[in-house]
C-alpha cells in the first residue's frame, strides 16, 4: 500500500501528526496556522481530550491530526507508519526527559513500516526566553533528542529530525511549517526551477511562491531564505490581504477588470484643471461575460510596493498565480520602473507553469 | 505655527505608550518596556511642515499631578491647544481619577479657555463589552465636564481606534483643513476616483478626505464617483489605512527599508499610495475599471506643487 493512504474522501489527504504533552501548543499552532486565530486568543484553546482530525487545503491537500498529551502509538487508531510527518511539539522550558521519551516511542514505532517518515521537531513557545536562554535550550534539546535516539539502535542513524524554533507570536511558525510542507509537495523540485528562472531573468535576488491563505510559502528560489525577508513577505501579504476588503465596495458594483470598455478616459489633467471626459458608466451586462471567460484570460490581481525613495531601491512585487497562489518578489526597481514588460512576460510565463504542474497534481490525487 | 498638546491621565494609563506608536512608529508589543514618565516630557514634533506640535507628556503619579495643580499650575496650562485627558478604562480608581480630571479642568478654563478637550476612555482591549463601557463613562464625564465640550473616544493601542482618536486630535490644530479637503474632491474628480485620502506623513494620521467638508468626521458617509455608481465603503476604512501602512512601514524599517509607495490592482479597486508633499502622502482609490493607474501616477505628480501651497494656506 504506497504512502498507506486511504481513500476516504475523493482526495487523497497526506498525513501529518501533531506530538507533544498537554499544553505544548499543538492545538494553537494549528488554529493561527489555518483558521486564522490570533495568537492572543490562542489563550482560551481548551486542552484537546481526543484525536481530531483536520483536512487542510494548501497546495497538498492535507489531514492534520491533533491529539492530547497522553497518546500512545496504539491509541492513535492507524499504524504511524501511514503519515508521511510528525510533528513533535515541545516547550522550550520544558527540558526534562518525558517529551523525548515520548518522541522515541513514536519515531520506534513509525520507522519499521515507513523509514522515509520525515521527524519534525518544533520547540516551541520560543519568545518567552531571552536570546542566550533561547539558543541554549535550544541546542540541549536538540542534543538529547539525537542522542536517544543514537542509543536505541545503529539503523536509527538514518532518523534525522529537523529542529525548528518556533512560536505562535511571530513568523518562526510560518517559516518552520514552510519547510514541512516542502518535504510534501511531489513537484517541489519543478516549481523552485521556475522560481530560479524567474529570478535569473527578472534580476530578483529572492522571489517566494506563498499560499495567500495560510501564509505558508510552498517554494522558493535556491537562493538562501533570510528571516527577515521571509517576514517582509509574510508582513506584506498580510496588509495587502487586509487592504483588499476596505476599499471594496459594498453596494453590488460591476466587478472590475471584465473588459475595459471604450478608449481609456483618465485625463493627464492636473488637479485644478477640468475633469476628464466622463468615462463610459460600467455595464451591469459585462457580468455574463465574465464567467464565460476560459482561464487563461483571467484578471489576476497585482501590486507592487516600493522600499526605498532612491533609485537603487527595492520594489516588492505580488502577482496573483491561480485563486489561491501568489508570487511574491524582490526586485530592482529600475527593473520594475524601467523594464516593467519584461517583468510581467516573465510572471506570465512563470504562472502558466505553475498553473501546469497544479492541474497535473491534481488530476493524480482525484484518479487515485 | 507651534500648539501645546497636553496629554494628561493616572500613571499607566497608557499616555506614553500612545505617544510612541504614533509619533515614533513603535510596535504595541514594546510598549510594555516603558517606564514611568517623570515629570513633564515635552516633545516637538513637526507635523505638516509649518505645524510643531509641542507635545506634554505628563507623567501621571500623584505627587506630579498634585504639583501640576499647584505651583506649576501656571506653567503647565497656559497656551493650551489641546488637553487628551487619558483614562484607564480598568481603572482600579475611578474616583481619583475623576478628581483630578475636575481639577484639570478648572485650571485649563482659566488659563485657556479656548482650548479643545479630548478625553479617551484607554486600554478597551480590556473590556468584554467595549459599547456599553463606553457609553456608560461617557455619560459620567460629560456629566462631570459641565459645560465644556468634550469629545470622547474609546482606544486601545492594539487597534485603529488609537488612529481614529488621534486624527480627529490633529484635525483640531488645522485651522482650513476645510481648503484641502476642497481641493481633494477637485483632484479625485480629475482622476475619476471613488476617494482620495490625505495622510500626514510619519504618523499616518489622516489630514482630509475628499469626501467631505469636515474631514475625518463623517467616514460613514457613501462616497459617488462622477459616474453616478454609488460606493458604499467600510466606515472604519480611515483609521484602518493609518493602522495597516503604520504596521508595514515598522516592519520596512526592521530590515533597513523604508516604505516609499504602493499600488495595488485587485479585483474590486485599484488603490494607488505616493507621496503628495514633502509632509503628506495621499492615498487615491478607484473603482473605474477604465482608469489606468499611470494617468493617477501623472496627475498626483503634476498636482505636487499645487498642494505645497494648499497646504501651507491651510495652517493659517
Ligand atoms: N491592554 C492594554 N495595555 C496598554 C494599552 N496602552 C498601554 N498599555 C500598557 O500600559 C502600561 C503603561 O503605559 P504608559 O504609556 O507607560 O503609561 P503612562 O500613562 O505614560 O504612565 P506615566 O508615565 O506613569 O504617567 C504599559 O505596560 C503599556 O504596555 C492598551 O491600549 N491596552
Ligand atoms: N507564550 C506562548 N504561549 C503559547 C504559544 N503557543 C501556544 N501557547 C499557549 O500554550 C497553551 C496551550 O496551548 P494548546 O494549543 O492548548 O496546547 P495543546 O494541549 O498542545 O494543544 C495556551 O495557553 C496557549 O496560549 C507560544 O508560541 N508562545
Ligand atoms: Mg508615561
Amino acid at each position: 500500500l504506497l504512502n498507506g493512504t486511504r481513500r476516504s474522501s475523493s482526495v487523497q489527504r497526506t498525513k501529518v501528526l501533531f506530538l507533544g504533552l498537554r499544553r505544548s501548543g499543538k492545538t494553537s499552532i494549528q488554529s493561527v496556522l489555518f483558521k486564522d486565530m490570533p495568537p492572543k486568543q490562542t489563550f482560551y484553546i481548551e486542552t484537546t481530550m481526543r484525536i481530531t482530525k483536520y483536512p487542510i487545503d494548501t497546495v497538498v491537500p492535507l489531514e492534520l491530526w491533533d491529539t492530547p498529551g497522553n497518546a500512545t502509538p496504539e491509541s492513535i487508531g492507524i499504524p504511524i507508519g501511514q503519515f508521511r510527518s510528525l510533528i513533535f511539539v515541545i516547550d522550550i522550558r520544558d527540558l526534562y526527559n518525558q517529551p523525548i521519551t515520548k518522541l522515541v516511542d513514536f519515531v520506534t514505532a513509525a520507522y519499521q513500516s515507513n523509514p522515509d517518515i520525515n521527524i519534525e521537531v518544533f520547540v516551541h513557545k520560543s519568545e518567552k526566553l531571552q536570546e542566550d536562554d533561547k539558543i541554549e535550550n535550544f541546542r540541549q534539546i536538540q542534543e538529547r533528542v539525537t542522542d536517544r535516539l543514537l542509543d536505541l539502535a545503529p539503523e536509527y542513524e538514518g532518523v534525522q529530525p529537523n529542529f525548528y524554533l518556533t512560536s505562535v507570536y511571530d513568523h518562526s511558525l510560518h517559516e518552520a511549517f514552510s519547510r514541512v510542507l516542502h518535504k510534501l509537495i511531489d513537484s517541489l523540485p519543478y516549481l523552485e526551477d521556475m522560481l530560479n528562472v524567474f529570478c535569473a531573468n527578472s534580476q530578483s535576488p529572492k522571489a517566494f511562491l506563498f499560499d495567500t491563505k495560510s501564509r505558508l510559502y510552498v517554494a522558493t528560489d535556491a537562493s538562501p531564505v533570510d528571516s527577515a525577508t521571509h517576514n517582509l513577505c509574510c508582513d506584506y501579504l498580510e496588509m495587502l490581504t487586509s487592504f483588499g476588503t476596505l476599499y471594496k465596495s459594498a453596494s453590488a458594483s460591476p466587478p472590475r477588470h471584465i473588459q475595459p470598455t471604450g478608449p481609456n478616459a483618465p485625463s493627464s489633467s492636473s488637479a485644478n484643471g477640468t475633469s476628464s471626459t466622463s468615462s463610459p458608466t460600467a455595464s451591469t451586462d459585462a457580468l455574463p461575460q465574465r464567467s464565460r471567460k476560459p482561464n487563461k484570460e483571467m484578471f489576476y490581481p497585482s501590486a507592487a510596493t516600493s522600499l526605498h525613495p532612491a533609485t537603487p531601491g527595492t520594489t516588492l512585487t505580488y502577482h496573483a498565480i491561480t485563486s489561491s497562489l501568489a508570487l511574491l518578489a524582490l526586485v530592482p526597481t529600475a527593473v520594475y520602473e524601467g523594464r516593467r514588460g519584461l517583468l510581467e512576460y516573465n510572471v506570465v510565463f512563470f504562472r502558466e507553469g505553475v498553473q501546469e504542474i497544479c492541474d497535473v497534481e491534481k488530476e493524480t490525487r482525484e484518479g487515485g | 505655527m507651534k500648539k501645546k498638546v497636553l496629554l494628561m491621565g493616572a500613571s499607566g494609563s497608557g499616555k506614553t505608550s500612545m505617544r510612541s506608536l504614533i509619533f515614533s512608529n513603535n510596535p504595541a508589543s514594546l510598549t510594555s518596556r516603558l517606564g514611568a514618565t517623570i515629570d513633564v516630557e515635552q516633545n516637538h514634533v513637526r507635523f505638516l511642515g509649518d505645524l510643531i506640535l509641542n507635545l506634554w507628556d505628563c507623567g501621571g503619579q500623584d505627587s506630579f499631578m498634585d504639583s501640576y495643580l499647584t505651583t506649576q499650575r501656571p506653567t503647565i496650562f497656559q497656551q493650551v491647544g489641546v488637553m487628551i485627558y487619558v483614562f484607564d478604562i480598568e481603572s482600579r480608581e475611578p474616583g481619583k481619577d475623576m478628581e483630578y480630571y475636575r481639577d484639570c479642568l478648572d485650571g485649563l478654563r482659566y488659563y485657556s479657555p479656548d482650548a479643545a478637550i479630548f478625553l479617551l476612555l484607554h486600554k478597551m482591549d480590556l473590556v468584554r463589552d467595549p459599547q456599553q463601557a463606553l457609553e456608560k463613562r461617557r455619560q459620567e464625564l460629560e456629566e462631570v465636564s459641565g459645560d465644556a465640550t468634550i469629545s470622547v473616544f474609546g482606544t486601545t493601542i492594539f487597534d485603529q481606534t488609537l488612529y481614529k482618536a488621534w486624527s480627529s486630535i490633529v484635525h483640531t490644530l488645522i485651522p482650513n483643513a476645510g481648503i484641502l479637503s476642497k481641493h481633494l474632491s477637485i483632484f479625485a474628480q480629475a482622476c475619476g476616483a471613488t476617494e482620495v485620502i490625505l495622510f500626514e506623513r510619519t504618523t499616518f494620521l489622516v489630514v482630509a478626505t475628499s469626501s467631505s467638508g469636515s474631514g475625518v468626521a463623517s467616514s460613514a458617509v457613501p462616497t459617488y464617483t462622477k459616474d453616478g455608481a454609488d460606493h458604499q465603503l467600510e466606515p472604519t476604512r480611515y483609521e484602518r489605512t493609518s493602522e495597516l501602512i503604520k504596521a508595514f512601514k515598522y516592519t520596512c524599517s526592521r530590515v533597513r527599508e523604508e516604505f516609499h509607495t504602493l499600488e495595488l490592482d485587485l479585483h474590486e479597486f485599484s488603490a494607488i499610495l505616493d507621496e503628495l508633499t514633502k509632509n503628506t502622502y495621499v492615498l487615491v482609490i478607484l473603482h473605474d475599471p477604465t482608469i489606468e493607474t499611470a494617468a493617477v501616477k501623472l496627475n498626483i505628480r503634476l498636482a505636487r506643487n499645487k498642494f505645497e501651497t494648499l497646504q501651507a494656506d491651510s495652517l493659517v
